[in-house]
């Protein structure tokens, strides 16, 4: 593993953080309003004031945004030919996607500290320190396999198709995981069906972190599973992927 | 250093569906030689640069760099490559390109160092989309050079250059070689292969047709044709085996009124028709151009040995 390239690649990918001005700018704006309107009541089943759920969902909303957006950053990569210049050099297939889902979750912690930032400062959250850690950290380490899935939808994208798929991929993670709107006002079989989506479970490892309590073990379980079978999928891609485009 | 072949192609074949891009290519390049792949758009050159380096697998045979599998090679550092659709990042500097390149090397030459050998230290901090065309090649030799490889592959590295750019490019080459590496270059120049390699290997629909010397590969290639038009020849009573006869002529084609002459030697041919058939308009001398080269190379390959043949072997 290469340090120093994993250093100029996050240098770089950050400087492009101009870009994620507009990927911070939706959830800031549903927080404010979100937050402004219920903020003053109390969440019965987390056990947490509604501002802090708010600020958890929405956190992982921009945070997961953020990491799906780096296919676009990847997709262009691909496409001026970057990556087969990459292929001529000793950076191995798993070298390449440490690099990306570090560049991923550097963005992607930028978009928990913005989020998070609005809310105490603005917003006069209150929550612990240590709660706030807690599900700041449980967020980002539940943004890896967004990342992945960014990456995925990347390798197999040409730049016309990324557009479509990420906004189908990404409505569909933002509404399944009850991100945008309480999954309570679903129907039945669609709150089953979230489940299963780890856009769900990333808002449930956010809140689990901010109320410091329960069962981190499914979400775990679901989360990785999600990662090893992306990481699976990429890697065998990365090795056969030759296109000249 | 090993005694190890730089490349050594055994039974290399690709297969696109029906289509066979690279067809039972075996060759062999020492360390050390500058060699030419020339051939048209299409002839498999570039498809046999994937598979040298590794980037595409083969229907069948091997490549080996250094005498070991291409992949290990350019881990090691060995192999550096221009390759087509291979570019670098708009949105970058030319120096944090090298400096990307650089950091995932383990011997590199320094970054400065890699950009003076393709001059382009005064482009250091321009971003790679405001680069014109021959700059942009310049920048992309040294990322090519920034590993120190001992084996350069350049995939149609002039292509976009006006004249003087392509001049200096080949100046920045011939340091490199004279250090006694290794390169091979993809090209449709003649005059590029002609002048800078030591060997020219000629592609065509994805066999070597062709191996040797610039001079060798020359001599097949060199003469020019004389055409005419002969309308009023059959008139006169001259018949087209009476053209054939002219000094100089090895080949004669008839299309509509014109008549074309291959010769060897054009000065000659020309004085003699003149003799014969002073009537003859709208003459017109040209040399011959690559297509009649292959043409004149795929025939030859079809029937005698000749001394081009007895070198590819």
């Amino acid at each position: 593993m290469n340090i120093r390239y994993f250093g100029l690649e996050l240098g770089r990918q950050l400087r492009n953080a101009r870009s994620l001005v507009f990927t911070f700018a939706i959830p800031i704006l549903l927080l404010v309003v979100f937050g402004g309107t219920y903020g003053s009541g109390f969440d019965k089943v987390v056990h947490l004031p509604w501002i802090v759920v708010t600020t958890v969902q929405e956190g992982g909303y921009a945070a997961m945004m953020a990491a799906l957006a780096q296919a676009f950053t990847i997709v262009n990569e691909r496409s001026v030919g970057w990556n087969r210049q990459l292929r001529i050099t000793p950076l191995s297939g798993t070298g390449y996607l440490v690099s990306k889902v570090s560049a991923t979750l550097a963005v992607g912690l930028l978009a928990i500290l913005v989020i998070f930032g609005v809310s105490i400062l603005g917003m006069h959250a209150q929550l612990s320190v240590g709660a706030w850690v807690m599900a700041g950290l449980g967020l980002w380490l539940g943004t890896i396999p967004f990342s992945l899935i960014a990456i995925f939808i990347a390798q197999f994208a040409k730049p016309s198709f990324a557009q479509p798929l990420f906004m189908i991929t990404f409505l569909g993670l933002a509404i399944l995981g009850g991100l945008w709107i309480p999954l309570d006002i679903m129907p039945h079989w669609v709150t089953n069906f979230a489940q299963i989506v780890p856009s769900y479970w990333l808002n449930r490892v956010g809140q689990m972190g901010a109320s410091l309590s329960g069962n981190i073990g499914i979400p775990t379980l679901i989360l990785g599973a999600w990662t090893a079978a992306l990481a699976a999928l990429i890697a065998w891609r990365y090795r056969r992927d030759s296109a000249r485009a | 250093m090993t005694n190890a072949p730089a490349i050594r192609l055994t039974g290399l074949t690709k297969k696109f569906g029906t289509l066979t891009a690279v067809n039972d290519v075996n060759l062999t390049i020492r360390p050390g030689e500058v060699v030419a792949l020339l051939g048209p758009n299409g002839a498999g050159k570039s498809t046999t640069i994937d598979l040298l380096l590794g980037l595409a697998r083969p229907t069948s045979g091997d490549a080996q760099l250094f005498g070991e599998d291409p992949r290990q090679a350019i881990v090691d550092g060995r192999v550096g490559a221009m390759l087509q659709g291979g570019a670098l990042l708009p949105t970058t500097t030319v120096r944090e390109s090298v400096a990307l390149i650089h950091s995932l090397h383990k011997h590199p030459l320094s970054v400065d160092d890699a950009m003076a050998r393709a001059g382009v230290t005064d482009l250091a901090k321009q971003k790679i989309a405001s680069l014109s065309g021959g700059q942009m090649q310049r920048a992309r030799f040294a990322v090519a050079v920034v590993s120190n490889p001992d084996l350069l592959i350049l995939d149609e590295p002039t292509a976009a250059m006006d004249v003087s750019a392509r001049h200096s490019f080949w100046e920045s080459m011939r340091e490199f070689t004279e250090l006694g590496k290794t390169v091979v270059f993809a090209t449709h120049y003649l005059d590029e292969a002609d002048t800078f390699a030591d060997r020219i290997v000629i592609l065509s629909a994805g066999r070597i047709i062709a191996d040797g010397t610039p001079s060798e590969v020359k001599s097949v290639v060199s003469g020019r044709t004389l055409s005419f038009d002969a309308s009023s020849s059959s008139g006169s009573g001259i018949g087209i085996d009476q053209f054939a006869r002219l000094v100089g002529v090895t080949h004669t084609e008839r299309k509509g009124t014109r008549v074309a002459l291959q010769t060897e030697d054009s000065d000659a041919t020309l004085r003699a028709l003149l003799d014969l058939y002073p009537a003859a308009s709208d003459i017109e001398i040209v040399s011959r151009n690559m297509d009649d080269a292959f043409m004149a190379l795929t025939q030859h390959s079809a029937t005698t040995d000749t001394a081009l043949e007895g070198a590819s072997k």
